[in-house]
């Protein structure tokens, strides 16, 4: 066991500390965290941790804080123990649960994969150098363990709430251990998220309207190597007839000159896996054409909107698919749908559409650019509720 | 007779037209292997690198055959390092013509006649079904080309010497995966002083543990010829392929491709081909695959020709460098993976 960050010692033992919902301590302390992870020179190594920065700034701290105490029918309280097991691949994740859960006054382990590199060292820096009150350190701890059933169930008995990120395979597996009678789970399972783009929207958008959307679009796709649960995978052409083509064409001419200019590049393994995806889609008929303009990109044209692929094909592939209006993709849309980004639509259009899938499917809608700005409400949780309790009084 | 004659130019001129005949019997009985390729758009093939390629590992994702379910004689699996496994499906002639052309291939070095034989390793891998698929077939199907078996890991040095004593004064044959070759024979054989002049080692199964130890192959040649040992000749093959495999020359350092079979290296960015001396991913071309679309399978190893009719046999001469390092993906999956 590796302590990360936190005072070591027994996870599970009992403790007289005690923060609040909205502690100024902890408020303080993700304020100044905020500030290390803004500063320029780590910002520009790791972007992602900008809009984790971001999301840790003193007015969003404030907003959560009041999202969690604004009830007069209760008294809000921590949850209590917490036991937090994020993603092991996208570096910010474990952040973003556990500051929200810190906020809410709870004592915390975060289960830190032995496979985080990168943005998430750079983080677990930061949080040792920022100076903190004594109390957050003995209730907020951070560790790594291997594949150590024993303490995963040592601490699934000890929590109140039990966070299981990572999929599917990830949540069947915690959850043979076994959580104390009142505790629960908050799951985060395998999702797969969607871009649609309106082609008469697109038509009528000048020049630098398109290019900003395709930037937006490609940082949504490429910053996680478009595995990340909200990255867009297929994009749905809406609306446009006989003009989809020619919008589809300059879309992936813009989209491969912004990844020229950031510079990303696809490796080998990635390339190849991405043709060993493309072709199974073409081999059982879900795809008509495949095109490979550049290694960085696969242009896939599926055969109807229900072929589109819910598991991940690599970074940088892209099935296309048309309809006439945002209300035909309902039928396609499933409760594994977490996010669809848009371009080119109308507000009305896009509650029309929220309207009419009726929370069946599709957790989150936004603009191009925001696929994987994490939000306080998220999977369709709202987080700073899910991690306080309340106590009703009356007197 | 030998299956490694063809110049590049004759094997190019010979191979095309087949390869050219083999897209088309596979687009026409195989409607998967037929989707892929309307759908990549492909047109037509000058030469041999312009023939479309399939992933290798699409055979452990896709069941691609190009015979009728009842005509299925025999189907090949291999363990694959994910845990996938490939199916490979072969009807009676496919069968035949690849363990014809696999023999033809073995007695350009082993000649016409059934060697005593020395199986570096034990002979439970047969027992074990899990391992059976992998490395078990492997030694079954080279076994057929040998006679009185020896399984080396079973003995100890008595039982290699009775062996010697039998037959190590005749040529014989020696199969074994290469660390096993290293670990195993070659140290008793150093240990004891056994003699192992008449034997003709074949051998495979990668570099990367031998690597490990720091052992190249040319060290690997230069220690086993302290023993006697100087007619190696390493393969590189896969089940994908079952009966083609390209063979070290007799001098050692290159790979071969018999008459029937090509490689080609591709630049794993802009997929063209590379000239000789550049490395990139290897395509392996054979003639051999008529029972599933197989004649043109892109691996994930990388490999370089280091020159073309200029070795030991005609056509390109090559070395497989290693794996292709697998896509570490991101994204939110995947987190806690049980040990078990």
């Amino acid at each position: 066991m590796r302590f990360r960050f936190g005072v070591e010692g027994d996870l599970t033992a009992p403790s007289e500390d005690r923060l609040t919902v909205g502690d100024p301590r902890m408020a303080d302390f993700l304020a100044r965290l905020a500030r290390r992870l803004l500063a320029p020179a780590v910002a520009r190594r790791h972007p992602e941790l900008g809009s984790l920065g971001y999301f840790l700034r003193p007015a969003e701290l404030k907003r959560s804080v009041e999202r969690m105490t604004a009830r007069r029918d209760a008294l809000v309280f921590p949850r209590g123990n917490v036991f937090h097991l994020p993603p092991a691949n996208v570096d910010t994740i474990f952040v973003y649960s556990w500051a929200i859960s810190a906020l809410a006054g709870n004592h915390n382990v975060v289960r830190i994969s032995s496979r985080s590199a990168g943005a998430a060292e750079v983080i677990l820096d930061a949080l040792n150098e920022t100076e903190a009150d004594p109390v957050i350190g003995q209730t907020q701890r951070m560790v790594t363990y291997g594949h150590d059933d024993a303490i995963t169930a040592e601490l699934s008995r000890w929590c109140d709430l039990r966070v299981i990120w990572g999929g599917d395979h990830a949540v069947d597996t915690i959850r043979k251990q076994p959580l104390r009678p009142s505790a629960r789970d908050l799951t985060f399972p395998d999702r797969t998220s969607w871009a649609v783009l309106s082609v008469p929207g697109w038509r009528a958008a000048d020049p630098a309207a398109r290019r900003n959307a395709v930037v937006g679009f490609a940082n949504d796709a490429y910053w996680f190597d478009q595995a990340a649960c909200s990255s867009p995978r297929t994009v749905f052409l809406v609306g446009g007839g006989a003009d989809s083509g020619e919008v589809r064409a300059e879309f992936l001419d813009l989209l491969l000159d912004v990844v020229d200019q950031r510079g990303w590049v696809v490796d080998p393994a990635m390339a190849v896996e991405k043709r060993v995806n493309a072709y199974g889609l073409a081999a059982t008929g879900a795809a008509t054409a495949l095109d490979f303009p550049d290694n960085r990109i696969t242009a896939v044209t599926l055969a109807g909107t229900g072929q589109a692929p819910r598991r991940w094909i690599g970074a940088g592939a892209f099935p296309f698919a048309e309809v006439d209006s945002l209300l035909d993709l309902v039928p396609a849309m499933n409760r594994q749908d977490q996010t669809v980004s848009h371009f080119g639509f109308t507000p009305a259009e896009l509650r029309a559409f929220a309207v009419e899938l009726g929370g069946r499917g599709v957790d989150r809608i936004v603009p191009f650019g925001s696929a994987l700005t994490f939000g306080a409400v998220w999977d369709g949780y709202d987080l700073p509720s899910e991690f306080t309790r309340l106590t009703t009084l009356q007197a | 007779m030998s299956v490694f004659s063809l110049s590049q130019a004759d094997r190019e001129k010979r191979l095309l037209p087949q390869l050219v005949d083999l897209v088309s019997h596979h687009r026409r009985h195989c409607v998967r292997y037929d989707r892929i390729l309307t759908a990549a758009g492909v047109g037509s093939f000058s030469d041999i690198s312009a023939l479309p390629w399939l992933p290798v590992r699409l055979f452990k994702t896709l069941e691609l055959k190009s015979i009728p379910d009842d005509e299925v004689f025999k189907v090949l699996t291999s363990s694959g390092t994910t845990g996938e496994v490939s199916r490979i499906y072969l009807d009676k002639a496919a069968a035949a013509t690849q363990t014809r052309q696999l023999g033809a291939t073995l007695q350009t070095v082993l000649g016409p006649q059934r060697l005593p034989m020395l199986i570096v390793d034990t002979k439970s891998i047969l027992k074990d079904r899990r391992s059976f698929s992998a490395r078990g077939a492997g030694v079954l199907g080279m076994a057929t080309f040998g006679r009185d078996h020896m399984w080396a890991l079973d003995e100890d040095v008595d039982g290699l010497r009775s062996f010697l004593v039998k037959h190590g004064d005749q040529p014989f044959l020696i199969f074994g995966f290469t660390y096993l070759v290293w670990l195993h024979l070659y140290e008793i054989a150093r240990e004891h002083g056994l003699d192992l002049g008449n034997g003709i080692l074949i051998h495979s199964g990668g570099w990367k543990k031998l690597v490990d130890q720091a052992v190249s192959p040319e060290e690997f040649r230069n220690r086993l010829a302290a023993v006697g040992l100087t007619r190696i000749h390493n393969f590189y093959g896969m089940v994908e392929q079952i009966g083609t495999i390209f063979l070290e020359g007799p001098t050692g350092g290159s790979l071969y491709c018999p008459d029937f079979a090509d490689v080609v290296v591709r630049d794993p960015e802009t997929w063209a081909e590379l000239p000789p001396g550049k490395p990139g991913l290897l395509e392996v071309v054979s003639t051999l695959p008529t029972s599933y679309p197989g004649h043109v399978l892109l691996t994930e190893d990388l490999g370089v020709v280091h020159g073309v009719d200029d070795g030991d046999w005609p056509g390109k001469r090559f070395s497989v460098l290693g794996r292709l390092p697998r896509a570490e993906a991101r994204g939110c999956s995947d987190t806690y993976r049980s040990a078990a």
